[in-house]
């Protein structure tokens, strides 16, 4: 799934990072388009596994390239990377998009952003700048197992609980549950030590 | 604060992927406040699903959505970080996330003998609640069984039970499986965080007392 060299993973980050700068300082319209044109069919096809409908996705997809446009702004690339900060804006939506089904009508909006907001302490956590924590959290999903992927993958984008996994997969649901946190210690210990 | 006792990494990942109900999310988030270890991770994992969506096969966007896109571009304002909104009654509470400060929550209530619990008010549904819980130094307490999951977060003070010691920043985990005591050990209050899922069947009497209220 992940299939680049260690050397186009970095180069990637770094050129979609520059996409999103060039969007923050010039309000560049083609590097918006090159960005909607690479994100905005990944993106529908994460909504569409999170289970919104064709034109829901497509939606979706196109109010989470909004975002980008209008937030490249608050992109810091010291902190995270390109696409890691890509999926959380499209992960927030996702949110919205459930929450509004379930209030089914009833207006009343709650901003998702400041929930993962986290402050960090008087040092901050990052060590590594967000394009390099991006390619070597790239490269490194290359060494995990089909089957350790399998479970990290069904676990982020099919909204499934663990148990639903199990099913799908045929295997206990403990082995979930072991797979998954293995595949973590794995990418964790890849990634050098995080304490 | 040295913490001791962390939320295993399943939840991590379901808190980044964006999985959990509010009322865990809120659980999660707290520990977060005081635990630079697990905020590492969540950013680990958020760049693992930037990796993933990256590397999912592309579903191709409605024929004309670009020409749409950049026709709504110039009508877009910039996104400003959002300004602190007003304060609430939780503005007091020390180790809370910041946007959990900002939900109403409930006055202290008396419960039981040197127990209190004051309800925090989600803004969306959630399955699970939310709420503190206070105990006075030396409360002992036989941990009720539910059907669900329990998540503490400790904000002040300490308790100890079987599965060991936990003070400010801890995250304790309750399976539910078995019922256990507990005892508050630290010298002042013990403020935890509560989230709760699931039936709960209360045994004791204190938990007699609790299960009306808690079930609110
Ligand atoms: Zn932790």
């Amino acid at each position: 799934m992940v299939k680049e060299t260690p050397n186009s993973a970095a180069s990637d980050a770094a050129r979609w990072a520059a996409l999103i700068e060039a969007v923050a300082k010039r309000e560049d319209r083609e590097a918006f388009a090159t960005l909607f044109e690479y994100f905005g069919p990944r993106i529908k096809a994460f909504m569409r596994r999170s289970g919104a409908s064709e034109q829901g996705a497509d939606e979706l997809a196109q109010e989470a390239l909004l975002a980008v446009w209008s937030k490249a702004r608050l992109f810091d690339p010291g902190s995270v990377g390109a696409s890691a900060w890509i999926f959380t804006i499209a992960r927030n939506l996702r949110i919205d998009g459930l929450r509004r089904e379930k209030r089914a009508g009833r207006d009343h909006t709650v901003e998702i952003d400041p929930e993962f907001h986290v402050d960090e302490g008087p040092q901050p956590d990052a060590i590594l700048a967000g394009s390099q924590l991006e390619s070597r959290v790239r490269n490194a999903m290359t060494l995990l197992s089909r089957d350790q992927l399998r479970v990290i993958e069904l676990s982020f984008f099919d909204d499934k609980a663990h148990a639903e996994i199990a099913q799908t997969l045929q295997i206990p649901l403990g082995t979930v549950k072991s797979r998954l946190r293995l595949a973590m210690n794995r990418l964790r210990g890849l990634l050098g030590d995080f304490s | 604060m040295t913490i001791h006792h962390h939320p295993p990494e399943d939840l991590l990942a379901a808190f980044a992927a964006g999985l959990l109900d509010l009322g865990q999310h809120v659980a999660i988030a707290t520990h977060l406040v005081g635990c630079p270890r697990c905020r590492d991770t969540v950013r680990t994992m958020e760049h693992v699903g930037g990796a993933l969506l990256t590397g999912l096969p592309p579903t191709a966007m409605s024929g004309d959505a670009l020409a749409m896109i950049k026709a709504r571009l110039d009508g877009i304002v910039p996104a400003v970080a959002s300004p602190p909104r007003r304060a609430t009654g939780l503005s007091d509470v020390p180790g809370l996330p910041k946007f959990v400060r900002e939900y109403p929550a409930g006055p202290w209530k008396w419960i039981a003998p040197k127990v209190h619990m004051r309800p925090i008010e989600l803004p969306e549904a959630s399955e699970t609640r939310v709420f503190l819980l206070k105990s006075r130094p030396g409360t002992k307490m036989i941990e009720h069984t539910h059907t669900g999951f329990e998540m503490s977060c400790v904000l002040s003070g300490s308790f100890v039970h079987a599965g060991g010691h936990f003070g400010p920043g801890d995250f304790d985990l309750g399976d539910g499986a078995d019922d256990h005591e507990i005892m508050i050990d630290s010298a002042d209050d013990c403020i935890c965080l509560i989230a709760m899922q699931g039936d709960l069947k209360l045994n004791g009497m204190i938990g007699r007392l609790l299960q009306p209220l808690i079930r609110m």
